[in-house]
């Protein structure tokens, strides 16, 4: 448990290091790129090419994995060396597969992974170069990075991990279902109690005020309704004791959303529904709010685009009836705090750096994909750790990009999130098998949370 | 010298030792492991073990006293009587039908079958969608007829039955074709003695076909029971982690869960026991019932 209590405290360094950085770098926010060439001038022709394998979570849905694929090509004709792609999307198995990768010593040469608790144990096992290792030998190593915001370990403290793209979670609001019910767009001052006046009005009128499948993806809901039972500086701790402040913080966000649950402002499926599922009823003015992460800009942009491969085709009407802005504050929170911060970063394996024909391969390849131009092209909207963030080109946003941006120079704050630092495993009895049962009155929520603590002390005892 | 080859089995060995060897590297030893596993803690997948459990039983013991698995283990029984009465009874019923039809029945054969060519994974998210609750197939066609009420299909109150449905669809054409197999096997000398005796075609099916197709349903019903419990791709793919609030867990799934989500390696080694085990005993109780016949 104190390795929590550590832990959490180098988290929060880590969010307080961000919030001053967005104050003279404006979080380090970026442009899109748009459709112009990979600068591939920083990359050399190998004269043995090595096939670099390589890991990372642009998949799925991600709004990035068009930027990445198109990336990697455009090395592989620079170099000759042969990337082999074997991402996937961030999900419990994909942790699990990249765990089991790193025991039996057949992880990746690259990986883009998270930076917190998740890779503690191949931290532990130094089974990655730290960025100190590796500029003992490459000095101009991710030199473009601010150090201190590029997502130091749990475990020690250091840099191991090279940042691209960071995230925010925000509340997304279809304002076609809002109008209906005559509820204007929330701004930065957004109580709970306008919030749940707003539910009761939406329901009324026929709707689904939350967009939310509790049965499959219930982390947003979870994070930020614990925000909003703690402060900023505090929402980091994990609790000891089910009583401790964190603890009772932890208990208050699971009534918070047991209470939304029996006031019926969740879609009735929302135990069975995937998360899929509760994105289209909001896509289709069927709910009015959705709690999601900087990602589902670009997912709601593709989604009204004919043909999902290409932006040209955007349905930019459609798109418009859009808007993000901040989480509902409760309890002296401002909504203007907003969770969000840098949790993925490229990690070089130790395997891969001891290899000496891979070597110099995997140091280019990272240095190349985060390069200034490259973070510009994923980071968007997003935070970024690039010590000179490049000027903003907005010509190049759709209108919910831009909404995104707005709502970001707004932002006083940045919190990473405190599920970052359960272990997945120490999760389920308040995540997917266990929401429900929390909210449907199976199990209370203070026992749910005392099950999660029991499982993290084991987990520490081992 | 020609006698001799047949009388020489040695050779026999040579060809049967590499299967042997396949099975007992990728097979038998992964199961005692597994065995030994369950009794070790092991906090993720390929990671190694941290010793004993303390007690060295108590995966067992939790077993007996975790509600989700006795959930899971109802819910496998409850499968394997719906594969015993909705797959293999209908593919009987399907096969006698096709047998006595004289034109198309190449045609019933290949669309029968069809299902079991596609990956359950596309199944469960076709059926994903002829379920959906927001305009979902099967909605649409409730409104069609004057439904007023949107039905979530995967709610708790359906959930068993909207799982087992497509695991049932998607068989029914694999026992089909066996039983045709079988069908055509029977000679249509004693149809004919049959007819010129006067026999109705209701009694042909009962008193010539039945009895003649009783070795091939049992292989089918084996096949179906044992196949019960493993099923665990379409049942994941609409309904994963057990949702709604745990009312759809199988065997198979909870073990998966366990292994991927929850991350614990011993306890699902347990479940994995547990599965191979209820598999021997069905089996064997299945072979008892309906004990092959010889003719």
């Amino acid at each position: 448990m104190k390795k929590k209590v550590v832990s959490a405290l180098l988290s929060t360094v880590m969010a307080a290091t961000m919030i001053a950085g967005s104050a003279s770098a404006g979080m380090g926010t970026v442009e899109a790129a748009g459709t112009e060439e990979f600068d591939t001038s920083m990359l050399t022709k190998a004269e043995n090419p090595v096939e670099l394998n390589v890991t990372t979570t642009f998949a799925g849905e991600d709004g990035n994995v068009k930027n990445f694929q198109d990336a990697v090509k455009a090395y592989e004709e620079a170099t000759g060396n042969t990337i082999n792609d074997m991402s996937g999307t961030a999900n419990e198995a994909f942790k699990a597969r990249v765990s089991a990768d790193f025991q039996t010593g057949s992880e990746s040469d690259v990986l883009f992974y998270f930076n917190g608790v998740d890779s503690n144990e191949f931290v532990e096992a130094g089974k990655v170069m730290s960025i100190d290792e590796i500029r003992e030998k490459y000095p101009e190593y991710a030199s473009n990075m601010d150090d201190g915001r590029m997502g130091a370990s749990p475990v020690d403290g250091k840099n191991y991990s090279v940042p691209v793209n960071g995230y925010w979670e925000a509340l997304f609001v279809n304002t076609t279902v809002l109008a209906d019910c005559g509820i204007d767009v929330p701004g930065p001052d957004y109580t709970w109690e306008q919030f749940l006046a707003d539910c009761e009005t939406i329901k009324e009128k026929g709707y689904s005020p939350i967009a939310a499948a509790l049965g499959s993806v219930p982390h947003y809901w979870w994070e930020y309704s614990i925000f909003n039972n703690d402060t900023p500086e505090t929402h980091l701790n994990v609790p000891e004791t089910v009583d401790d402040e964190a603890g009772k913080a932890w208990v208050a966000g699971l009534n918070d959303i047991k209470d939304l649950y029996d006031k019926g402002y969740f879609p009735e499926n929302t135990l069975s529904a995937l998360d899929e599922e509760t994105i289209q009823l909001f896509m289709e003015d069927k709910a009015a709010f959705l709690v999601d992460g900087s990602w589902r800009v670009n997912g709601l942009a593709t989604n009204c685009q004919s043909d999902p491969e290409d932006p040209s085709t955007l349905d930019t009407e459609r798109l418009d009836k859009f808007a993000v802005t901040y989480f509902p504050a409760k309890d002296g929170r401002k909504a203007t705090d907003v969770l969000g911060g840098l949790s993925e970063g490229y990690f070089i394996s130790r395997n891969a750096w001891e290899d000496e024909e891979k070597q110099a391969a995997v140091v280019e390849f990272v240095n190349y994909m985060t390069s200034d131009a490259m973070v510009a092209r994923f980071a968007q909207h997003t935070a970024s750790a690039l010590k000179a963030a490049p000027d903003v080109d907005k010509s190049q946003f759709n209108s919910l990009q831009l909404k995104s941006m707005e709502m970001m120079a707004g932002v006083t704050s940045f919190t990473a999130v405190v599920q970052d630092l359960v272990p997945q495993d120490c999760r389920t009895p308040m995540f997917d098998t266990g929401m429900p049962a929390i909210v449907s009155g199976d199990v209370t929520p203070e026992d749910a949370v005392q099950q999660s603590l029991d499982l993290m002390a084991e987990k520490a005892a081992q | 010298m020609g006698a001799n080859i047949y009388k020489n089995k040695k050779p026999l060995w040579i060809f049967l030792f590499p299967a042997f060897l396949f099975m007992a590297v990728y097979l038998y030893y992964p199961f005692l492991m597994n065995i030994y596993n369950s009794f070790q803690s092991i906090t993720g997948l390929a990671h190694a073990s941290k010793g004993l459990n303390s007690p060295w039983y108590s995966n067992y013991v939790k077993l007996f006293q975790d509600k989700a698995m006795r959930t899971a283990i109802v819910n496998t029984l409850i499968m394997m009587v719906v594969t015993i009465v909705g797959q293999v009874g209908v593919a009987i019923i399907l096969a006698l039908l096709v047998d006595n039809i004289k034109r198309g029945a190449k045609f019933f054969r290949t669309v029968y079958f069809f299902p079991i060519v596609i990956s359950a994974t596309a199944l469960g998210l076709l059926f994903n969608l002829i379920f959906l609750y927001n305009k979902g197939m099967v909605n649409q066609f409730a409104e069609l007829f004057g439904a007023t009420k949107l039905i979530d299909w995967k709610d708790k109150s359906y959930a068993l039955f909207t799982m087992m449905l497509p695991v049932m669809w998607q068989y029914v054409g694999f026992y089909f074709v066996i039983l045709i197999t079988g069908l055509n096997n029977i000679s249509e000398e004693l149809y004919e003695a049959s007819s010129i005796d006067g026999a109705s075609k209701f009694q042909r099916v009962r008193y010539i076909t039945l009895p003649l197709l009783h070795n091939v349903i049992c292989t089918c019903l084996v096949l179906a029971v044992t196949g019960a419990l493993k099923v665990f791709d379409l049942p994941w793919i609409m309904f994963r982690s057990g949702m709604p609030n745990g009312a759809t867990w199988l065997t198979g799934t909870y073990m998966y869960h366990q292994t991927m989500i929850t991350g614990d390696i011993d306890y699902a080694s347990t479940i994995a026991i547990v599965i191979v085990i209820l598999g021997v005993i069905v089996s064997k109780i299945v072979n008892t019932i309906f004990k092959e016949k010889d003719y």
